[in-house]
């Protein structure tokens, strides 16, 4: 697949302050890519060095085969950008917002892609409205309306369920899979570690670090399980640290015998193997 | 035919800014009562002082001029400094809004607010002192109170950068108005005040239009008759909107 994003050995400083140290990865078209991690990760910052609002110290970014420094206009028409807070002016209405942004990419039918994107995000019945006497879930629509109007083909979503409800937070991943599908890059940093699971592959940061970066289900299994084995009324308890390949060593111990009568798995859940990858280690300074 | 994208860009933002003022009542109500309470009061305190040797009419338009140009200055550096920490400006400029346009719609919106601001103040002060200017010294006296106003606009867009929060606007508002009033010879004349603090005057742009002002207050005063004033107040406008322009800042 067609890489739209890559960024190699990426650095910012602020002062004395490491945002980010030495990032690399790449990003597929058709991808979503879960960017996981504490407050102070690095996870708004690298997003804001993809559409240049903050320029790296050192490394190289690279989108859609341009420089977002350099073709800063170019690239930002390509970018749908939603941020943490749902910058938004809150006394106007949902398609006040959504024609104000679109007016900035100056779209050829504005009204029409507006109103469309109202509609996809559920909003047509409430577009009139001022967005001050909304709820949270529903602000962060009217964000992501902003950010798909002109419907670009990579979307960088800083915590785009933050405050969302859970039905709504799953139509977003909903609609996020359906774009990726028709060939959108999606990347989203989130702090829902369950969320994770909807994306095809994600980042653990820490401090400014990429600590792993694989599969959801790579890095689940990467995690601890404990195995409980009863035989003959007897618990044997065993913990494995990559249960498809261990687990069929140790069940060769048993030699999988007859009286054997239950095997019971506890794997670790995507916040437990992202809260062991994000914990201080000892001697550290905590993060 | 549609007009150039730049300029289309720069009239949304214009609109937005005042769909907004539309929307706030509150704050819309304040920025055009207020120069008129502060004006009243003015009218009530000069006739309490009331003095035979004491002709208020003599500098009451460049008190109006500093309301205007405090109000004008300190509304539009609040709304500037509020986008930067909605996160509203990083996503106009992430829309394609470009540092100019922004620019230019924040000055073509707010001055229509500045415009009425202008015609309130001037309109209650003729009422209550009983100016007796012909029509002409009205239109260059409104027209350097304008002026002045979009300067004042210009100077709160710049000094906006170097603020991250309404809390740090705040020490910026007696940072720029406090020399203003005191050095731009409103209150004490220019020729009074030390050397240092004359140069410094050259700094605030209400001395460029208290200049102009005290020469158009006079009988048959005309714009022409202090040419070097007017160039002065022109050419600051021109550098601080070229500041505001070129420092913009959308990010680190």
């Amino acid at each position: 697949m067609k890489t739209t994003i890559t960024i190699n050995d990426l650095w910012k400083r602020y002062g004395r302050v490491e945002a980010l140290r030495g990032v690399t990865l790449s990003i597929a078209a058709g991808e979503i890519f879960g960017l996981l991690g504490p407050n102070g990760a690095g996870k708004t910052t690298l997003i804001r060095t993809l559409i240049g609002a903050t320029k790296p110290s050192a490394g190289q970014v690279i989108v859609l085969a341009m420089d977002p420094r350099r073709d800063v206009w170019q690239v930002r028409r390509q970018i749908g950008y939603m941020p943490q807070q749902p910058a938004l002016y809150p006394d106007l209405s949902p398609r006040d917002n959504v024609r104000f942004f679109a007016q900035g990419y100056g779209l050829a039918d504005t009204e029409a892609q507006v109103t469309a994107v109202l509609a996809l995000t559920d909003l047509i019945d409430r577009q009139h409205d001022p967005v001050q006497t909304f709820s949270g879930g529903m602000r962060q629509r009217v964000s992501l309306a902003c950010a798909l109007v002109h419907r670009p083909p990579i979307l960088l979503l800083d915590e785009p369920s933050a405050g969302v409800d859970p039905r709504l937070r799953q139509t977003f991943w909903d609609h996020f899979r359906r774009l990726a599908e028709a060939g959108a890059t999606i990347l989203v940093s989130t702090h829902q570690l369950d969320e994770a699971l909807h994306c095809d592959r994600v980042a653990v940061m820490r401090r400014g670090e990429i600590l792993a970066c694989d599969t959801p289900r790579n890095l689940l299994q990467s995690g601890q399980t404990a195995v409980t084995i009863w035989r003959q009324d007897r618990a044997e308890s065993h913990t494995l640290a990559n249960y498809p390949q261990q687990l069929p060593l140790l069940l060769h111990d048993y030699g999988l015998d007859t009286a054997v009568q239950r095997i019971e798995l506890d794997m670790e859940t995507m916040e437990d193997v992202v809260l062991g990858l994000t914990a201080d280690q000892p001697g550290e300074q905590p993060s | 035919m549609r007009a150039p994208l730049t300029l289309r860009r720069a009239n949304a933002v214009a609109s937005r800014t005042l769909r907004q003022l539309r929307h706030d009542h509150r704050f819309l109500g304040l920025s055009l009562v207020s120069p008129l309470v502060i004006t009243y009061l003015l009218k009530v305190l000069f006739d309490a002082a009331a003095n035979p040797f004491f002709d208020p009419t003599e500098f009451i338009v460049a008190y109006g001029a500093f309301i205007v140009h405090f109000l004008t200055y300190v509304l539009i550096m609040i709304a500037l400094v509020r986008e930067r920490t909605a996160g509203t400006l990083v996503r106009m400029f992430v829309s394609g809004y470009r540092r100019g346009e922004i620019v230019t719609g924040y000055l073509l919106g707010y001055s229509l607010l500045a415009t009425v601001q202008t015609l309130l103040v001037l309109g209650v002060l003729r009422l209550l002192f009983d100016l007796d200017y012909t029509l002409g010294q009205s239109a260059a006296v409104y027209l350097v109170i304008w002026l002045l106003a979009l300067i004042s606009m210009a100077l709160g867009i710049f000094v906006s950068n170097f603020a991250r929060n309404e809390g740090q606007a705040i020490p910026f508002i007696p940072l720029m108005m406090l020399p203003s009033i005191f050095l731009s010879g409103v209150i004490i004349s220019v020729e009074q005040l030390a050397a240092w603090a004359q140069w410094l005057s050259r700094l605030t742009p209400l001395f460029y239009a208290n200049e102009l002002l005290l020469v158009l207050i006079k009988p048959g005063g005309r714009l022409s008759d202090d040419w070097t004033a007017l160039a002065g107040l022109v050419g600051y406008g021109a550098v601080v909107m070229l500041l505001a322009n070129l420092t913009l800042r959308e990010g680190d």
